[in-house]
């Protein structure tokens, strides 16, 4: 099963480089947001950087996770539901969108070190936290991105469906960073790990549970 | 069950019971105001308040005490009352030079026949007089057995902040607590859809999270109204606040999902999928991160959670009724919105 998702993964992969315009156009689309908020800006505080950098993760995310249910056509989809367990699918849908939000985060990480610093201070807990929470936010998009795509209009519902869904991974988020950056001090941050992870749990088992339902139409 | 009169009856009757019992139940008295807060050891101090709801020109045992830190109380010498809800206490400040600091702060507890007794916590400040005169020790004394006791009563406690719309618990609250079980109820029956695929369940589904999400809007604007008068804005940065905010925009967005698609077989699937996924995001929205972060609402930020000393037995008495009074309006409010949907369906089917 391992062998089959990894497969499916490294799949994924290969189609998204051989369409080298969309990857290209999701970093570029971060970048060139990246440049614009720093432009207008000139400087930030520390907060504003925060700020930006998950709000500017999470709508580049919103952008490069919505096809993941579209890029192949539907006889193709065909061809792996005979094929293949719905879990293992939505497995290896999860870890390879988990891996693009990933590269997007570093991506946009880099443009905002470049142009205005990093003030981030505590470095384990702002990775520790931010693998937590790209984690969450790249479950509800794969999630809502199967839900958009049997729907249809894909572009709009996904926005309008997972925005509100991604709020509290998003908040715990903001919250841990801030105290990564050192804006906050707060001695309860380990509860907040904690629960971006138990949130993260919740997510994945019920998306494992219910993806299945969706997949077969 | 559902045709049946004798529930609707009840629900109405017990939302009848609520408004009536939970609007015209007087408060017990509380103290609004107190003039002169600093008072200084050795002086004779006059102590002039403005009670709520208090008898104090009928009562003739007017008297008031100041609790201190270390359990012991003073009592007034004098009371001079003005009108019904004016009253001076005067009060013969010893000096006590035991507690060695400068200020220390007084509770005043106010005592008549009439009204029985109302407490303003840490609201006078003695200040030491720099010259200690004589040490009174007899002015002190150990227990509060002089109050007098008017009987009880049927009312509501008086809360500084909250005043008369304390009431507001039996709306504000009740509306929050059945939303949560038809919401609970929807993703049941949403469940049960994906389980069984009868349209029915999904029928009733959509019902219930429709009805819920207009207790929550109801809830949201009852809630606004409180913050008005409470805390003296419509609309707070509270976290609980903001979080049902979003809770009620990951439900419209429900209805969104479900107008979008064409196909009656596929909304309803993809529609119960979303709905269990909302209610399962929206557990840590609602509960667990308010518990974490400061909010002005009970159970955070010190103000104590629904169960202790909020909520004492009189508002009980109309709090839990008021829920169940709430739930079955809202039960019926779904059956007559589930019908229309289903004759909207069979009507569907003929065409």
């Amino acid at each position: 099963m391992v062998n089959r998702i990894l497969h499916i993964i490294a799949k994924d992969f290969r189609v998204e480089f051989r369409q080298k315009h969309a990857i290209a156009g999701i970093l570029l689309f971060a970048v060139t947001v990246v440049f614009i908020v720093f432009k207008t800006f000139n400087t930030f505080t520390s907060q504003e950087w925060a700020l930006l950098l998950w709000i500017l993760v999470l709508f580049s995310g919103i952008n490069a996770v919505v096809k993941s249910f579209l890029q192949e056509s539907k006889g193709t989809y065909l061809y792996y539901y005979t094929l293949l367990d719905p879990v293992e699918v939505v497995l290896s849908k999860l870890v390879y969108n988990f891996l693009l939000c990933f590269v997007l985060f570093l991506v946009i990480l880099g443009c905002m070190a470049l142009f205005s610093g990093y003030p981030v201070r505590d470095h384990v807990l702002f990775f520790s936290s931010s693998l937590l929470g790209l984690a969450g936010i790249s479950i509800v998009y794969t999630m809502i991105s199967a839900l958009a795509a049997t729907g249809g209009h894909s572009g709009t519902l996904m926005s309008i469906l997972s925005l509100p869904l991604v709020l509290p991974v998003l908040l715990l988020l903001i919250k841990t960073t801030a105290v990564a950056l050192g804006l906050l001090t707060d001695s309860t941050v380990s509860t907040d790990l904690l629960l971006l992870a138990g949130i993260d749990g919740v997510l994945i088992s019920i998306c494992l549970i219910l993806f299945p339902i969706v997949w077969k139409s | 069950m559902m045709r049946q009169w004798w529930w609707k009856i009840s629900g109405v009757l017990i939302l009848l019971y609520t408004i009536i019992l939970g609007l015209l139940t007087p408060l017990k008295p509380g103290i609004v105001k107190i003039h002169n807060t600093q008072v200084t050891s050795g002086e004779v101090a006059e102590i002039e308040i403005v009670g709520y709801n208090t008898h104090f020109d009928e009562a003739s045992q007017n008297k008031a005490y100041l609790r201190l830190e270390n359990e012991k109380y003073l009592p007034s010498t004098n009371a001079i009352s003005h009108s019904f809800n004016e009253i001076t206490y005067i009060f013969d400040i010893p000096h006590f030079p035991e507690s060695g600091e400068k200020i220390v702060v007084a509770s005043l507890i106010i005592n008549n026949e009439i009204d029985g007794s109302a407490v303003l916590p840490a609201s006078v400040f003695i200040q030491q007089a720099p010259v200690p005169g004589a040490i009174h020790e007899g002015a002190f004394i150990d227990n509060l057995s002089g109050l007098v006791d008017p009987g009880w009563s049927f009312r509501f406690p008086y809360r500084s902040i909250l005043h008369e719309t304390i009431r507001n618990t039996f709306f504000h609250i009740t509306l929050w607590f059945s939303m949560f079980i038809m919401l609970g109820t929807g993703v049941f029956y949403a469940i049960r859809y994906l389980k069984y695929r009868r349209v029915n369940d999904d029928l009733k589904s959509r019902a219930l999270t429709s009805v819920s999400v207009l207790f929550g809007l109801l809830g949201l604007i009852t809630g606004s109204i409180w913050a008005r008068f409470t805390w003296g804005t419509w609309w707070t940065p509270d976290v609980k606040l903001n979080m049902t905010a979003v809770a009620m925009l990951i439900y419209l967005a429900y209805f969104v999902l479900r107008s979008s698609i064409k196909d009656q077989d596929q909304e309803a699937r993809l529609a119960s999928v979303y709905n269990v996924f909302a209610f399962v995001a929206l557990i840590p929205l609602v509960f667990v991160i308010p518990r974490l972060t400061d909010s002005l609402h009970p159970g955070s930020g010190g103000n104590p959670a629904l169960g202790g000393e909020d909520l004492d037995n009189t508002l009980r008495l109309v709090f839990y009724p008021a829920i169940l009074g709430f739930t079955l309006l809202g039960i019926w409010m779904t059956s007559l919105y589930y019908r229309i949907l289903n004759v909207k369906e069979k009507l569907l089917e003929k065409t």
